[in-house]
This record gives structure tokens, sequence and C-alpha cells, in this order.
């Protein structure tokens, strides 16, 4: 039985199936879609000068404001 | 996954070579009379389905059927092997197998967010207005005070969480 095991193994590591798109452009996909996000919403978070309406807690120095 | 490879080593299927690639079942049109028929069908919930893979048998498939009538000590590995691929077409190992789809799912997840990031790029530019005064930075400042001193949600909001003894935030 543990020769059978072995042949088997060895007759599976020979099969070789014909790679789909995912296997072909996976990683190109994947990285090039984190890369595009990433790119994006940095520069709409920080650059963009959108008022996000941050909590003052912790941001804000508070100032007199009586005259 | 582990344990499928190891199903598939010491289990009665295993994966076929060169030899069986020549005997396919179903190829190209469906006709319409064939959905009254069973099917054949690679689940892992089915394990014989209700016909074999393979419908029309060569006329070597066929004498290898003759041959499986008889003891199969006779038979070779290699014809072993081409009978399970003419009654099964993908073995558990290879139905179980896992693909790359997630990364190009994932991939294009990210990218179509990207491209919502590029529509409010977009409406910043053209369509909102300027930023109310009372958002710049004196404002914001004097406000907090003022919400501070009147003691503004004290209980769990602002003002719980400015220490008024030492003048600062809480940490």
């Amino acid at each position: 039985l543990a020769r059978g095991i072995q042949h088997t193994a060895v007759r599976q590591a020979h099969r070789k199936y014909e790679p789909n798109f995912h296997d072909k452009y996976g990683n190109l996909v994947l990285l090039g879609g984190t890369a595009i996000f990433t790119t994006v919403w940095g520069y709409v978070l920080t650059q963009l000068g959108i008022e996000w309406g941050l909590s003052p807690v912790g941001r804000i120095t508070p100032r007199e404001w009586r005259e | 996954m582990l344990a499928s490879r190891a199903f598939s080593l010491v289990g009665r299927r295993s994966i076929c070579t060169s030899l069986c690639l020549r005997a396919h079942g179903h190829a190209g049109v469906v006709k319409a009379e064939d959905f009254t028929l069973p099917a054949y069908v690679d689940r892992r919930d089915v394990p014989l389905p209700e016909v074999a893979f393979v419908r029309d048998l060569s006329a070597q498939q066929k004498a290898l059927k003759e041959k499986e009538k008889a003891s199969w000590t006779a038979l070779s590995i290699d014809e072993k092997v081409e009978l399970y691929r003419m009654k099964f077409n993908e073995t558990y190992a290879e139905m179980n197998k896992g693909t790359n789809e997630w990364k190009t799912v994932l991939g294009g997840v990210l990218f179509f967010l990207g491209l919502t990031g590029i529509i409010l790029i977009w409406q910043k530019h053209f369509m909102y207005g300027p930023i109310p005064h009372t958002f710049s930075e004196e404002w914001l400042s004097a406000q907090t005070k003022r919400m501070l001193d009147m003691r503004v949600n004290p209980v769990e909001g602002i003002s719980s969480q400015w220490d008024f003894d030492k003048n600062e935030w809480k940490k």
C-alpha cells in the first residue's frame, strides 16, 4: 500500500492543467487593483481638501472665545 | 486541501496518465432530448453519478469493458485508470481543487472602489463649493472651548473627554 501511495503521488505530480484566466492574470489584477485603490483613496483622504468633520477630541486645542 | 490530497493518494480514485486524455464524455452541443435523460455530474455529495461520463465508447473502450468482465487482476494499472476515466470525469482531488479566482474578484472589487474615489475627486473639483469658514482652525478651537465651557454632553460626550483640572484632553 505504501508503494502504491508513492506511485500515485508521482503520477499526480506529472498531471498538468491548462492555466485559466485567474492563473494567468490573477496576481496582476490583484496588485493592480490594490495599487489603484491605495493611490486614489490616499489622495482623496489627505490631499484633496475634503472636510471629513473629524472629532476635535485629541485634535483641536481649545482657544478663548469671549471678546 | 491536505485531507483531499491524502484521500486521493490512498483512495480508489487516482489521477490518470496521458493515455486517458482521449476518451472524453460529452463534447460540444447538448441536444434538447438530453435534458430528459439522467445526467452525469461532478459533485462531492454525489459519489456515484447516475450515468457514466463517457457515453459513446470507442471500439477500443468497448473491448476494455469486455475485459473488465473477467478477473480484475488481469487488468494493468493504465487499463484500470482508463476504466476509471470512462466512468468519471474529475477525481475528487480535481473537483475540490481551489482556484485563483479570489485574486481576480478582490482585484476587481478594489479597482471599482478606486473608480468610486475618482468620482469623489470629480465632485470635489467640479461640484462642491468652498468649505464654510466655521471649519477653520481658529473657529474650531474657539467653538470647542465654548462647548467645553458650557459642559456640552458631560456624561459620555465631548466634555467627558476633557480633563478640566489639567486643562488637556484625557489620555
